[in-house]
């Protein structure tokens, strides 16, 4: 999974990803987290939730709870560099917000 | 009612992945797959999904790990072979995998290639790759799987061909030999551009 480092974007999976991992989570509990969350219009794939969960491990921006290697069921937290990274990107988030309501309107257009 | 079936997919993904829906549509449940053989077992039409996920670029350690991974979630999950190999300590180069999946041993990750995963069906659809990139990145490691043995393929059948117009003996049939890899070569050659079409067409969304 590509972030774009240099603007600071988040994918939308990553992001949410690091949503779900504000508290304690293990994989199916991100899945379900996720779906609902977005009202079923984003539901993952275990293999896209393995490779990202995979990724933002690499980055340090999550990282397991225990270190029972055998547990087939991990919880994940989100680190404090992850939580820098998640209020990044919401600010970011709310700029572009900002901007799109002043060029198109407020409201639901 | 137990059914045993014999098949090879060339196709290993999609068409297997079909077929294994299609028997589970019926009324069949996968239990056990050999290198060519299924068994199956009754069970209520529908009542179970199947995914067929290429892991042969895994290192040991991850395909462990995902596998695991995916138990954890409540899908039960079968490995199975992509080649036709019934050697044991055997050890395998894999060029076009990345890091620690270049080689591939057996007892190991060798022969198995594939994760059937089986899901109970919820009434949602049932896929492993959601994401653009994520889909992109995933028929790319297809692609190079199928092209890696198309080159081979058509390497085998070009030194047959050269051993007809040569003194060089190899078997006692080499025209046939030629064609049998040539063979090989080219419909690995197909599907690696099919796939890398896929790729592409994912990656420009």
């Amino acid at each position: 999974m590509r972030d774009n480092i240099k603007g600071g974007a988040l994918t939308e999976t990553t992001f949410l990803v690091l949503l779900a991992t504000c508290s304690p989570m293990h994989g199916y509990g991100i899945m379900q987290f996720i779906e609902n969350e977005t009202g079923g219009r984003v539901a993952l794939g275990a293999g896209t939730l393995y490779g990202a969960i995979s990724t933002l491990q690499k980055k340090r921006w999550i990282e397991p709870i225990g270190d029972n290697k055998n547990d087939v069921k991990k919880d994940y937290i989100i680190t404090q560099l992850g939580k820098q990274i998640a209020a990044d990107e919401q600010r970011r988030l709310a700029e572009i917000s900002l901007l799109a309501e002043r060029i198109l309107g407020g409201g639901n257009t | 009612m137990k059914k045993i079936a014999v098949r090879y997919f060339f196709d290993f993904t999609e068409k297997q992945e079909k077929w294994l829906n299609e028997m589970a549509a019926r009324g069949f449940r996968l239990v056990r797959c050999g290198k060519l053989t299924y068994k199956f077992e009754q069970c209520a039409p529908d009542e179970y999904q199947y995914c067929v996920e290429f892991v042969g670029e895994k290192s040991y350690s991850k395909h462990k790990d995902y596998k695991k991974f995916l138990e954890g979630l409540g899908y039960h999950v079968f490995t199975k072979n992509i080649n036709l190999n019934w050697s044991v300590g055997k050890a395998r180069f894999r060029p076009w995998t990345a890091g620690a999946g270049k080689v591939a041993t057996s007892p190991g990750t060798y022969n198995k290639e594939l994760f059937i995963v089986e899901k109970k069906n919820d009434g949602k659809p049932f896929e492993l790759h959601t994401d653009t990139e994520d889909l992109a990145a995933y028929f790319k490691i297809l692609r190079n799987t199928y092209l890696n043995g198309a080159i081979a393929g058509i390497a085998v059948a070009v030194l047959f061909a050269v051993s007809i117009f040569t003194p060089l003996d190899l078997v006692k049939y080499p025209w046939l030999a030629m064609a049998v890899f040539g063979l090989i070569g080219v419909v690995c050659a197909v599907f690696g551009v099919k796939h890398a079409n896929i790729a592409k067409r994912y990656k420009e969304q």
